[in-house]
């Protein structure tokens, strides 16, 4: 995979791939979204 | 490039450092200004400054030396940062970290856990080991920009080293957190587009896909030169192999030590608590994850692709350009990039080297001013910053004079150090104080004081990288290592001590959680 025959190295890049396609899934979903579990120490204006 | 080009570029880089640090000394108004930047940053500001602060010219330049020598198998490091360094440490570690912090009025990460446990040894503790340890980290990333300054300006790695020295000192010292984290922000801008256009000049100039370029790298696997081969040495596009002192350097020290390391760095768990939501670590994720993706990854690719075009324009691979790991990737830019490109991206090596010695530098100076003296320059005025400031000029001044002691080949091998002994002090009692409820001040102060020990213990003693040049062990027992059979002088301190610290804090939590208040 990738040009590459060894699989200790083309499944980091995979693995690599994989992580970045989660962080775009996860910070476009949870852009606005607030975790109230996480967030009840702030002021109470909200 | 002419002289006169390249000082023009670094004085308006400095022109544009001035103004940000300007900005952050007029918002600076009280310590906890100084110390978290008011805790309203912008999520883009928290996850650029997180990522230019994670990624130093150590991992550029140290890092970088080391992946044209080795090859690919760093890339298992790129992924870990992303996944430890991003995706857990803001998911799993930074939300719970904000929202204690904000319990306890914390401002440093000594503060978080000697207020959660109600306990002045283990605040003083820490930082004591931030403000002794640190310093050799800062030396190593401090020794990492002086050397590509000087390899670019042809001037002295001496006076590369004042200069640049000086000016981080200046912005830090005035500007506080706000100022540290602007300036990073920036130069994380830089280092990003830098290392993309690196990414795609490299391809571009020879000609190459990313495809084509792997396998014409795995088909000069014979001329791995022998002395590499004898340590393990596949070829760069294969992982050492398995056992060879290669493989344990690699897996233990660089991809263990660092990957898991950073999720126990003082300097980057404060900043979860620079931001007033959680919202802005999710989208921290994002952003903090796409930076090092670029940063790291295309380094870490290009890194065993240099050999590619020292082969075609030297004759010979990477290795074989300069005994010293350290300078490849300086030479390589100098010899492989457009000339303007050269300037653009002493930039971006000074941007990584500036924004995490601005963030060591701060941290160390927060430990020393706010954790241990905390009363220093406070008589009169409850808010001021003379201590932390103070602090701040104590450990650059240490760590130029550490600077001077290092070795060549010392910068990758320096950071992962010190990550590793971040992890294994840091991370047990850190873990335990966001996830376990049955976790106990004497259990937290225990793992603390094991972890510490245990990596002094085994770096004296057991690791042969470090306790062949320390000495101490020849000097009492006659040899360089303890147990010098292979492979237990390979293993890194890490695989001894982050367990050691794991036990001791789960045997003593049990041992005194019935007679101590939590």
């Amino acid at each position: 995979m990738f040009g590459i025959e060894n699989p200790g190295i083309w499944i980091s890049y995979l693995l690599s791939f994989v992580c970045v396609a989660f962080a775009f899934w996860f910070g476009i979903t949870r852009w606005n979204k607030e975790d109230k579990n996480h967030d009840d120490t702030k002021n109470t204006e909200k | 490039m002419s002289t006169l080009t390249l000082g023009v570029i670094v004085i308006l880089y400095m022109f544009a450092i001035a103004w940000l640090g300007y900005i952050g000394y007029k918002q600076t108004k009280s310590a906890s200004d100084y110390l978290l930047g008011g805790s309203k940053t912008n999520s883009v500001i928290m996850a650029l400054s997180y990522g230019a602060t994670f990624i130093s010219a150590s991992a550029i330049v140290g890092f970088g030396g080391v992946s044209a020598t080795f090859g690919m198998g760093l890339q298992w490091l790129c992924m870990l940062n992303m996944l430890m360094g991003v995706i857990v440490a803001f998911i799993f570690f930074g939300r719970r970290t904000r929202k204690l912090g904000v319990q306890h009025g914390a401002r440093t990460f000594a503060q978080l856990l000697g207020l959660h446990y109600k306990s002045r040894a283990i605040q003083i503790f820490i930082a004591a080991i931030i403000f002794i340890g640190m310093p050799l980290y800062a030396a190593v990333v401090m020794k990492g920009g002086a050397v590509f300054i000087a390899q670019i300006f042809k001037i002295d790695v001496d006076l590369a080293l004042l200069i640049f020295t000086l000016i981080v000192a200046a912005y830090v010292i005035t500007g506080g957190l706000k100022g540290v984290m602007y300036t990073d922000a920036m130069q994380a801008i830089i280092m990003f587009l830098c290392m993309l256009f690196m990414l795609f000049w490299f391809y571009y100039s020879m000609g190459l896909g990313f495809t084509e370029a792997n396998e014409e790298l795995t088909n000069i696997a014979h001329l791995v030169p022998e002395r590499l081969k004898a340590l393990g040495h596949q070829g760069w596009t294969a992982m050492p192999v398995t056992g060879s002192a290669q493989w344990y350097t690699l897996v233990t020290s660089l991809i263990m030590g660092v990957g898991i390391g950073c999720l126990a760095q003082p300097q980057l768990v404060v900043r979860f608590m620079t931001v007033d939501s959680s919202k802005q670590l999710n989208r921290g994720v994002l952003i903090g994850c796409l930076f090092i993706f670029v940063t790291v990854g295309s380094i870490y690719h290009i890194g065993p692709l240099s050999n590619l075009f020292f082969l075609k324009t030297e004759g010979v691979v990477a290795s074989e350009i300069t005994a010293d790991i350290d300078k490849i990737i300086p030479i390589f830019i100098d010899k492989a990039m457009p000339g303007w490109f050269g300037a653009i991206f002493m930039l971006c090596i000074l941007s990584a080297s500036m924004s995490t010695l601005s963030a060591q530098f701060h941290t160390m100076g927060g430990a020393f001013g706010s954790d241990v003296f905390p009363k220093l320059g406070r008589k009169r005025d409850p808010n001021s910053t003379i201590g932390v400031r103070l602090g701040v000029l104590c450990s650059i001044l240490v760590s130029y004079v550490i600077c001077y002691t290092l070795s060549d080949s010392i910068i990758a091998r320096g950071t992962a150090l010190f990550m590793g002994v971040c992890a294994a002090t840091f991370l047990p009692a850190y873990f335990c104080t966001l996830y376990w409820k049955g976790v106990t001040r004497q259990g937290a102060l225990a793992s603390l004081f094991v972890g510490a020990l245990a990596s002094l213990f085994a770096m004296t003693f057991l690791h042969k990288a470090e306790a062949a040049p320390i000495g101490l062990c020849k000097a009492i027992f006659g040899k360089d290592v303890l147990i010098d059979v292979y492979p237990w002088f390979a293993i890194d301190p890490i695989l001894f001590a982050l367990p050691l610290s794991v036990l001791t804090i789960i045997i003593v939590c049990f041992a005194t959680s019935k007679t101590t208040n939590r």
